[in-house]
């Protein structure tokens, strides 16, 4: 799957995943995930969407270190990988 | 003004602790439970929300009933309270079995004492919930979400007077899913309470028929991390005896539709929870507010 899939579909996830209005214009790679809306606790909703939606098994641990849409989009890029 | 008020407080309770030290289980009990009531006396919103709530569950119809339940959930909490405080010296790791009695199914007992295996256990504020993490600790260590005390010297003393070895509280405000994915990780019961009402993510369930916001997290834990999710809670039985109550393991496979998961999840657990309170009313706690808007 290429990169701006990924993204792509996770815009689509996001914009399910929370009510909060984001401008995807303006979101890089280095834009913070916090920044798009997501908490402590509704990282867990972003976990349960891509892990559905990229119908992947992973530690759910291993995404909550993720801090950027790059590392992310990395992250996933690697599950898919593999 | 505060301070003093905090200061009188903290020497209260140092007097409280010396009583409940040297009082027998039965003579704690009975002084808790006058406590409890004289507590009811004065307390008249407290008093006021625990009656409403009982009719509202339709747990009583006539309202004398229910006052009269709600003083006895009043005198349960101050039992509560002392049993709390007593715990620590009555329950050792070789002992507390002879005053507990264990009450859950086989595949729960599996995963309890299996080491290795993670368990999210939701109970609710019935019964006592603080002696039941106490005590399931002695199986397997447990994560809780505590939230800190108004008075600094008080929250101060109780947390030297209980050193939890295996029972860690988190304090709310610094509670993140990282540190309970961790916890799960590891083999740990993660313990949670789901009749508190939820300001942010929150979804609302029914609860004795009337719509109450619900945390979330319980049911989204469950579902990205697999681990089994058990309802369970603690009812007193005599004085510093108890028993303890698991139901069977909960699992739900993710369908793809996170409300719908998360609903079906919390429903059942509200479900069995208030099944739970209609068995032992009175040791429920129904001076909380519950339904909020």
């Amino acid at each position: 799957m290429q990169r701006e899939e990924i993204i792509d579909r996770l815009r689509t996830t996001k914009q399910q995943s929370t009510q909060e209005a984001v401008d995807w214009d303006s979101v890089t790679l280095e834009t913070d995930i916090g920044t798009l809306g997501f908490d402590s606790l509704s990282i867990l909703d972003l976990i349960y969407d891509v892990q559905q939606e990229f119908d992947l098994e992973f530690e759910a641990e291993e995404l909550i270190g993720v801090r950027t849409v790059g590392e992310l989009v990395g992250f996933l890029e690697g599950q898919l990988a593999g | 003004m505060k301070a003093l008020r905090h200061i009188c407080e903290y020497v209260g309770l140092r007097l409280a602790l010396l009583l409940i030290d040297n009082l027998s289980a039965r003579s704690a009990g009975a002084m808790a439970r006058g406590l409890g009531s004289a507590a009811f006396a004065v307390a008249r919103k407290r008093r006021r929300i625990a009656a409403t709530n009982i009719l509202r569950a339709g747990i009583a119809t006539d309202p004398g009933d229910a006052r009269t339940l709600a003083r006895r959930s009043f005198q349960h909490f101050a039992e509560l309270v002392v049993e709390s405080l007593k715990s620590d010296r009555v329950f050792t790791e070789e002992t507390w079995q002879e005053q507990v009695e264990l009450d859950a199914p086989p595949e729960t007992m599996e995963l309890l004492r299996d080491p290795a295996q993670g368990i999210i256990v939701v109970s609710g504020h019935l019964g006592n919930w603080e002696i039941a993490a106490q005590l399931i600790s002695f199986i397997k260590p447990v994560v809780g979400i505590t939230r800190d005390m108004n008075n600094p010297y008080v929250d101060r003393l109780m947390k030297r007077r209980k050193p939890r070895n295996r029972f860690r509280l988190t304090p709310k405000h610094d509670a993140d899913s990282g540190r309970f994915l961790r916890a799960l990780k590891q083999g740990e019961v993660l313990a949670l309470l789901i009749d508190q009402h939820a300001r942010q993510h929150a979804m609302r369930i029914p609860f004795f028929g009337t719509p109450a916001a619900t945390h979330t997290s319980p049911a989204m834990l469950h579902l990205i991390t697999k681990v089994p999710l058990c309802f369970g809670y603690c009812v007193r039985t005599g004085p510093m005896r108890f028993r303890f109550v698991a139901g069977p393991p909960i699992r739900r496979k993710p369908t793809g539709k996170r409300q719908e998961d998360v609903r079906a999840l919390l429903e059942q657990l509200t479900g069995e929870l208030e099944e739970a309170v209609r068995a032992f009313p009175e040791q429920y706690l129904w001076a909380h507010r519950r339904w909020r808007e």
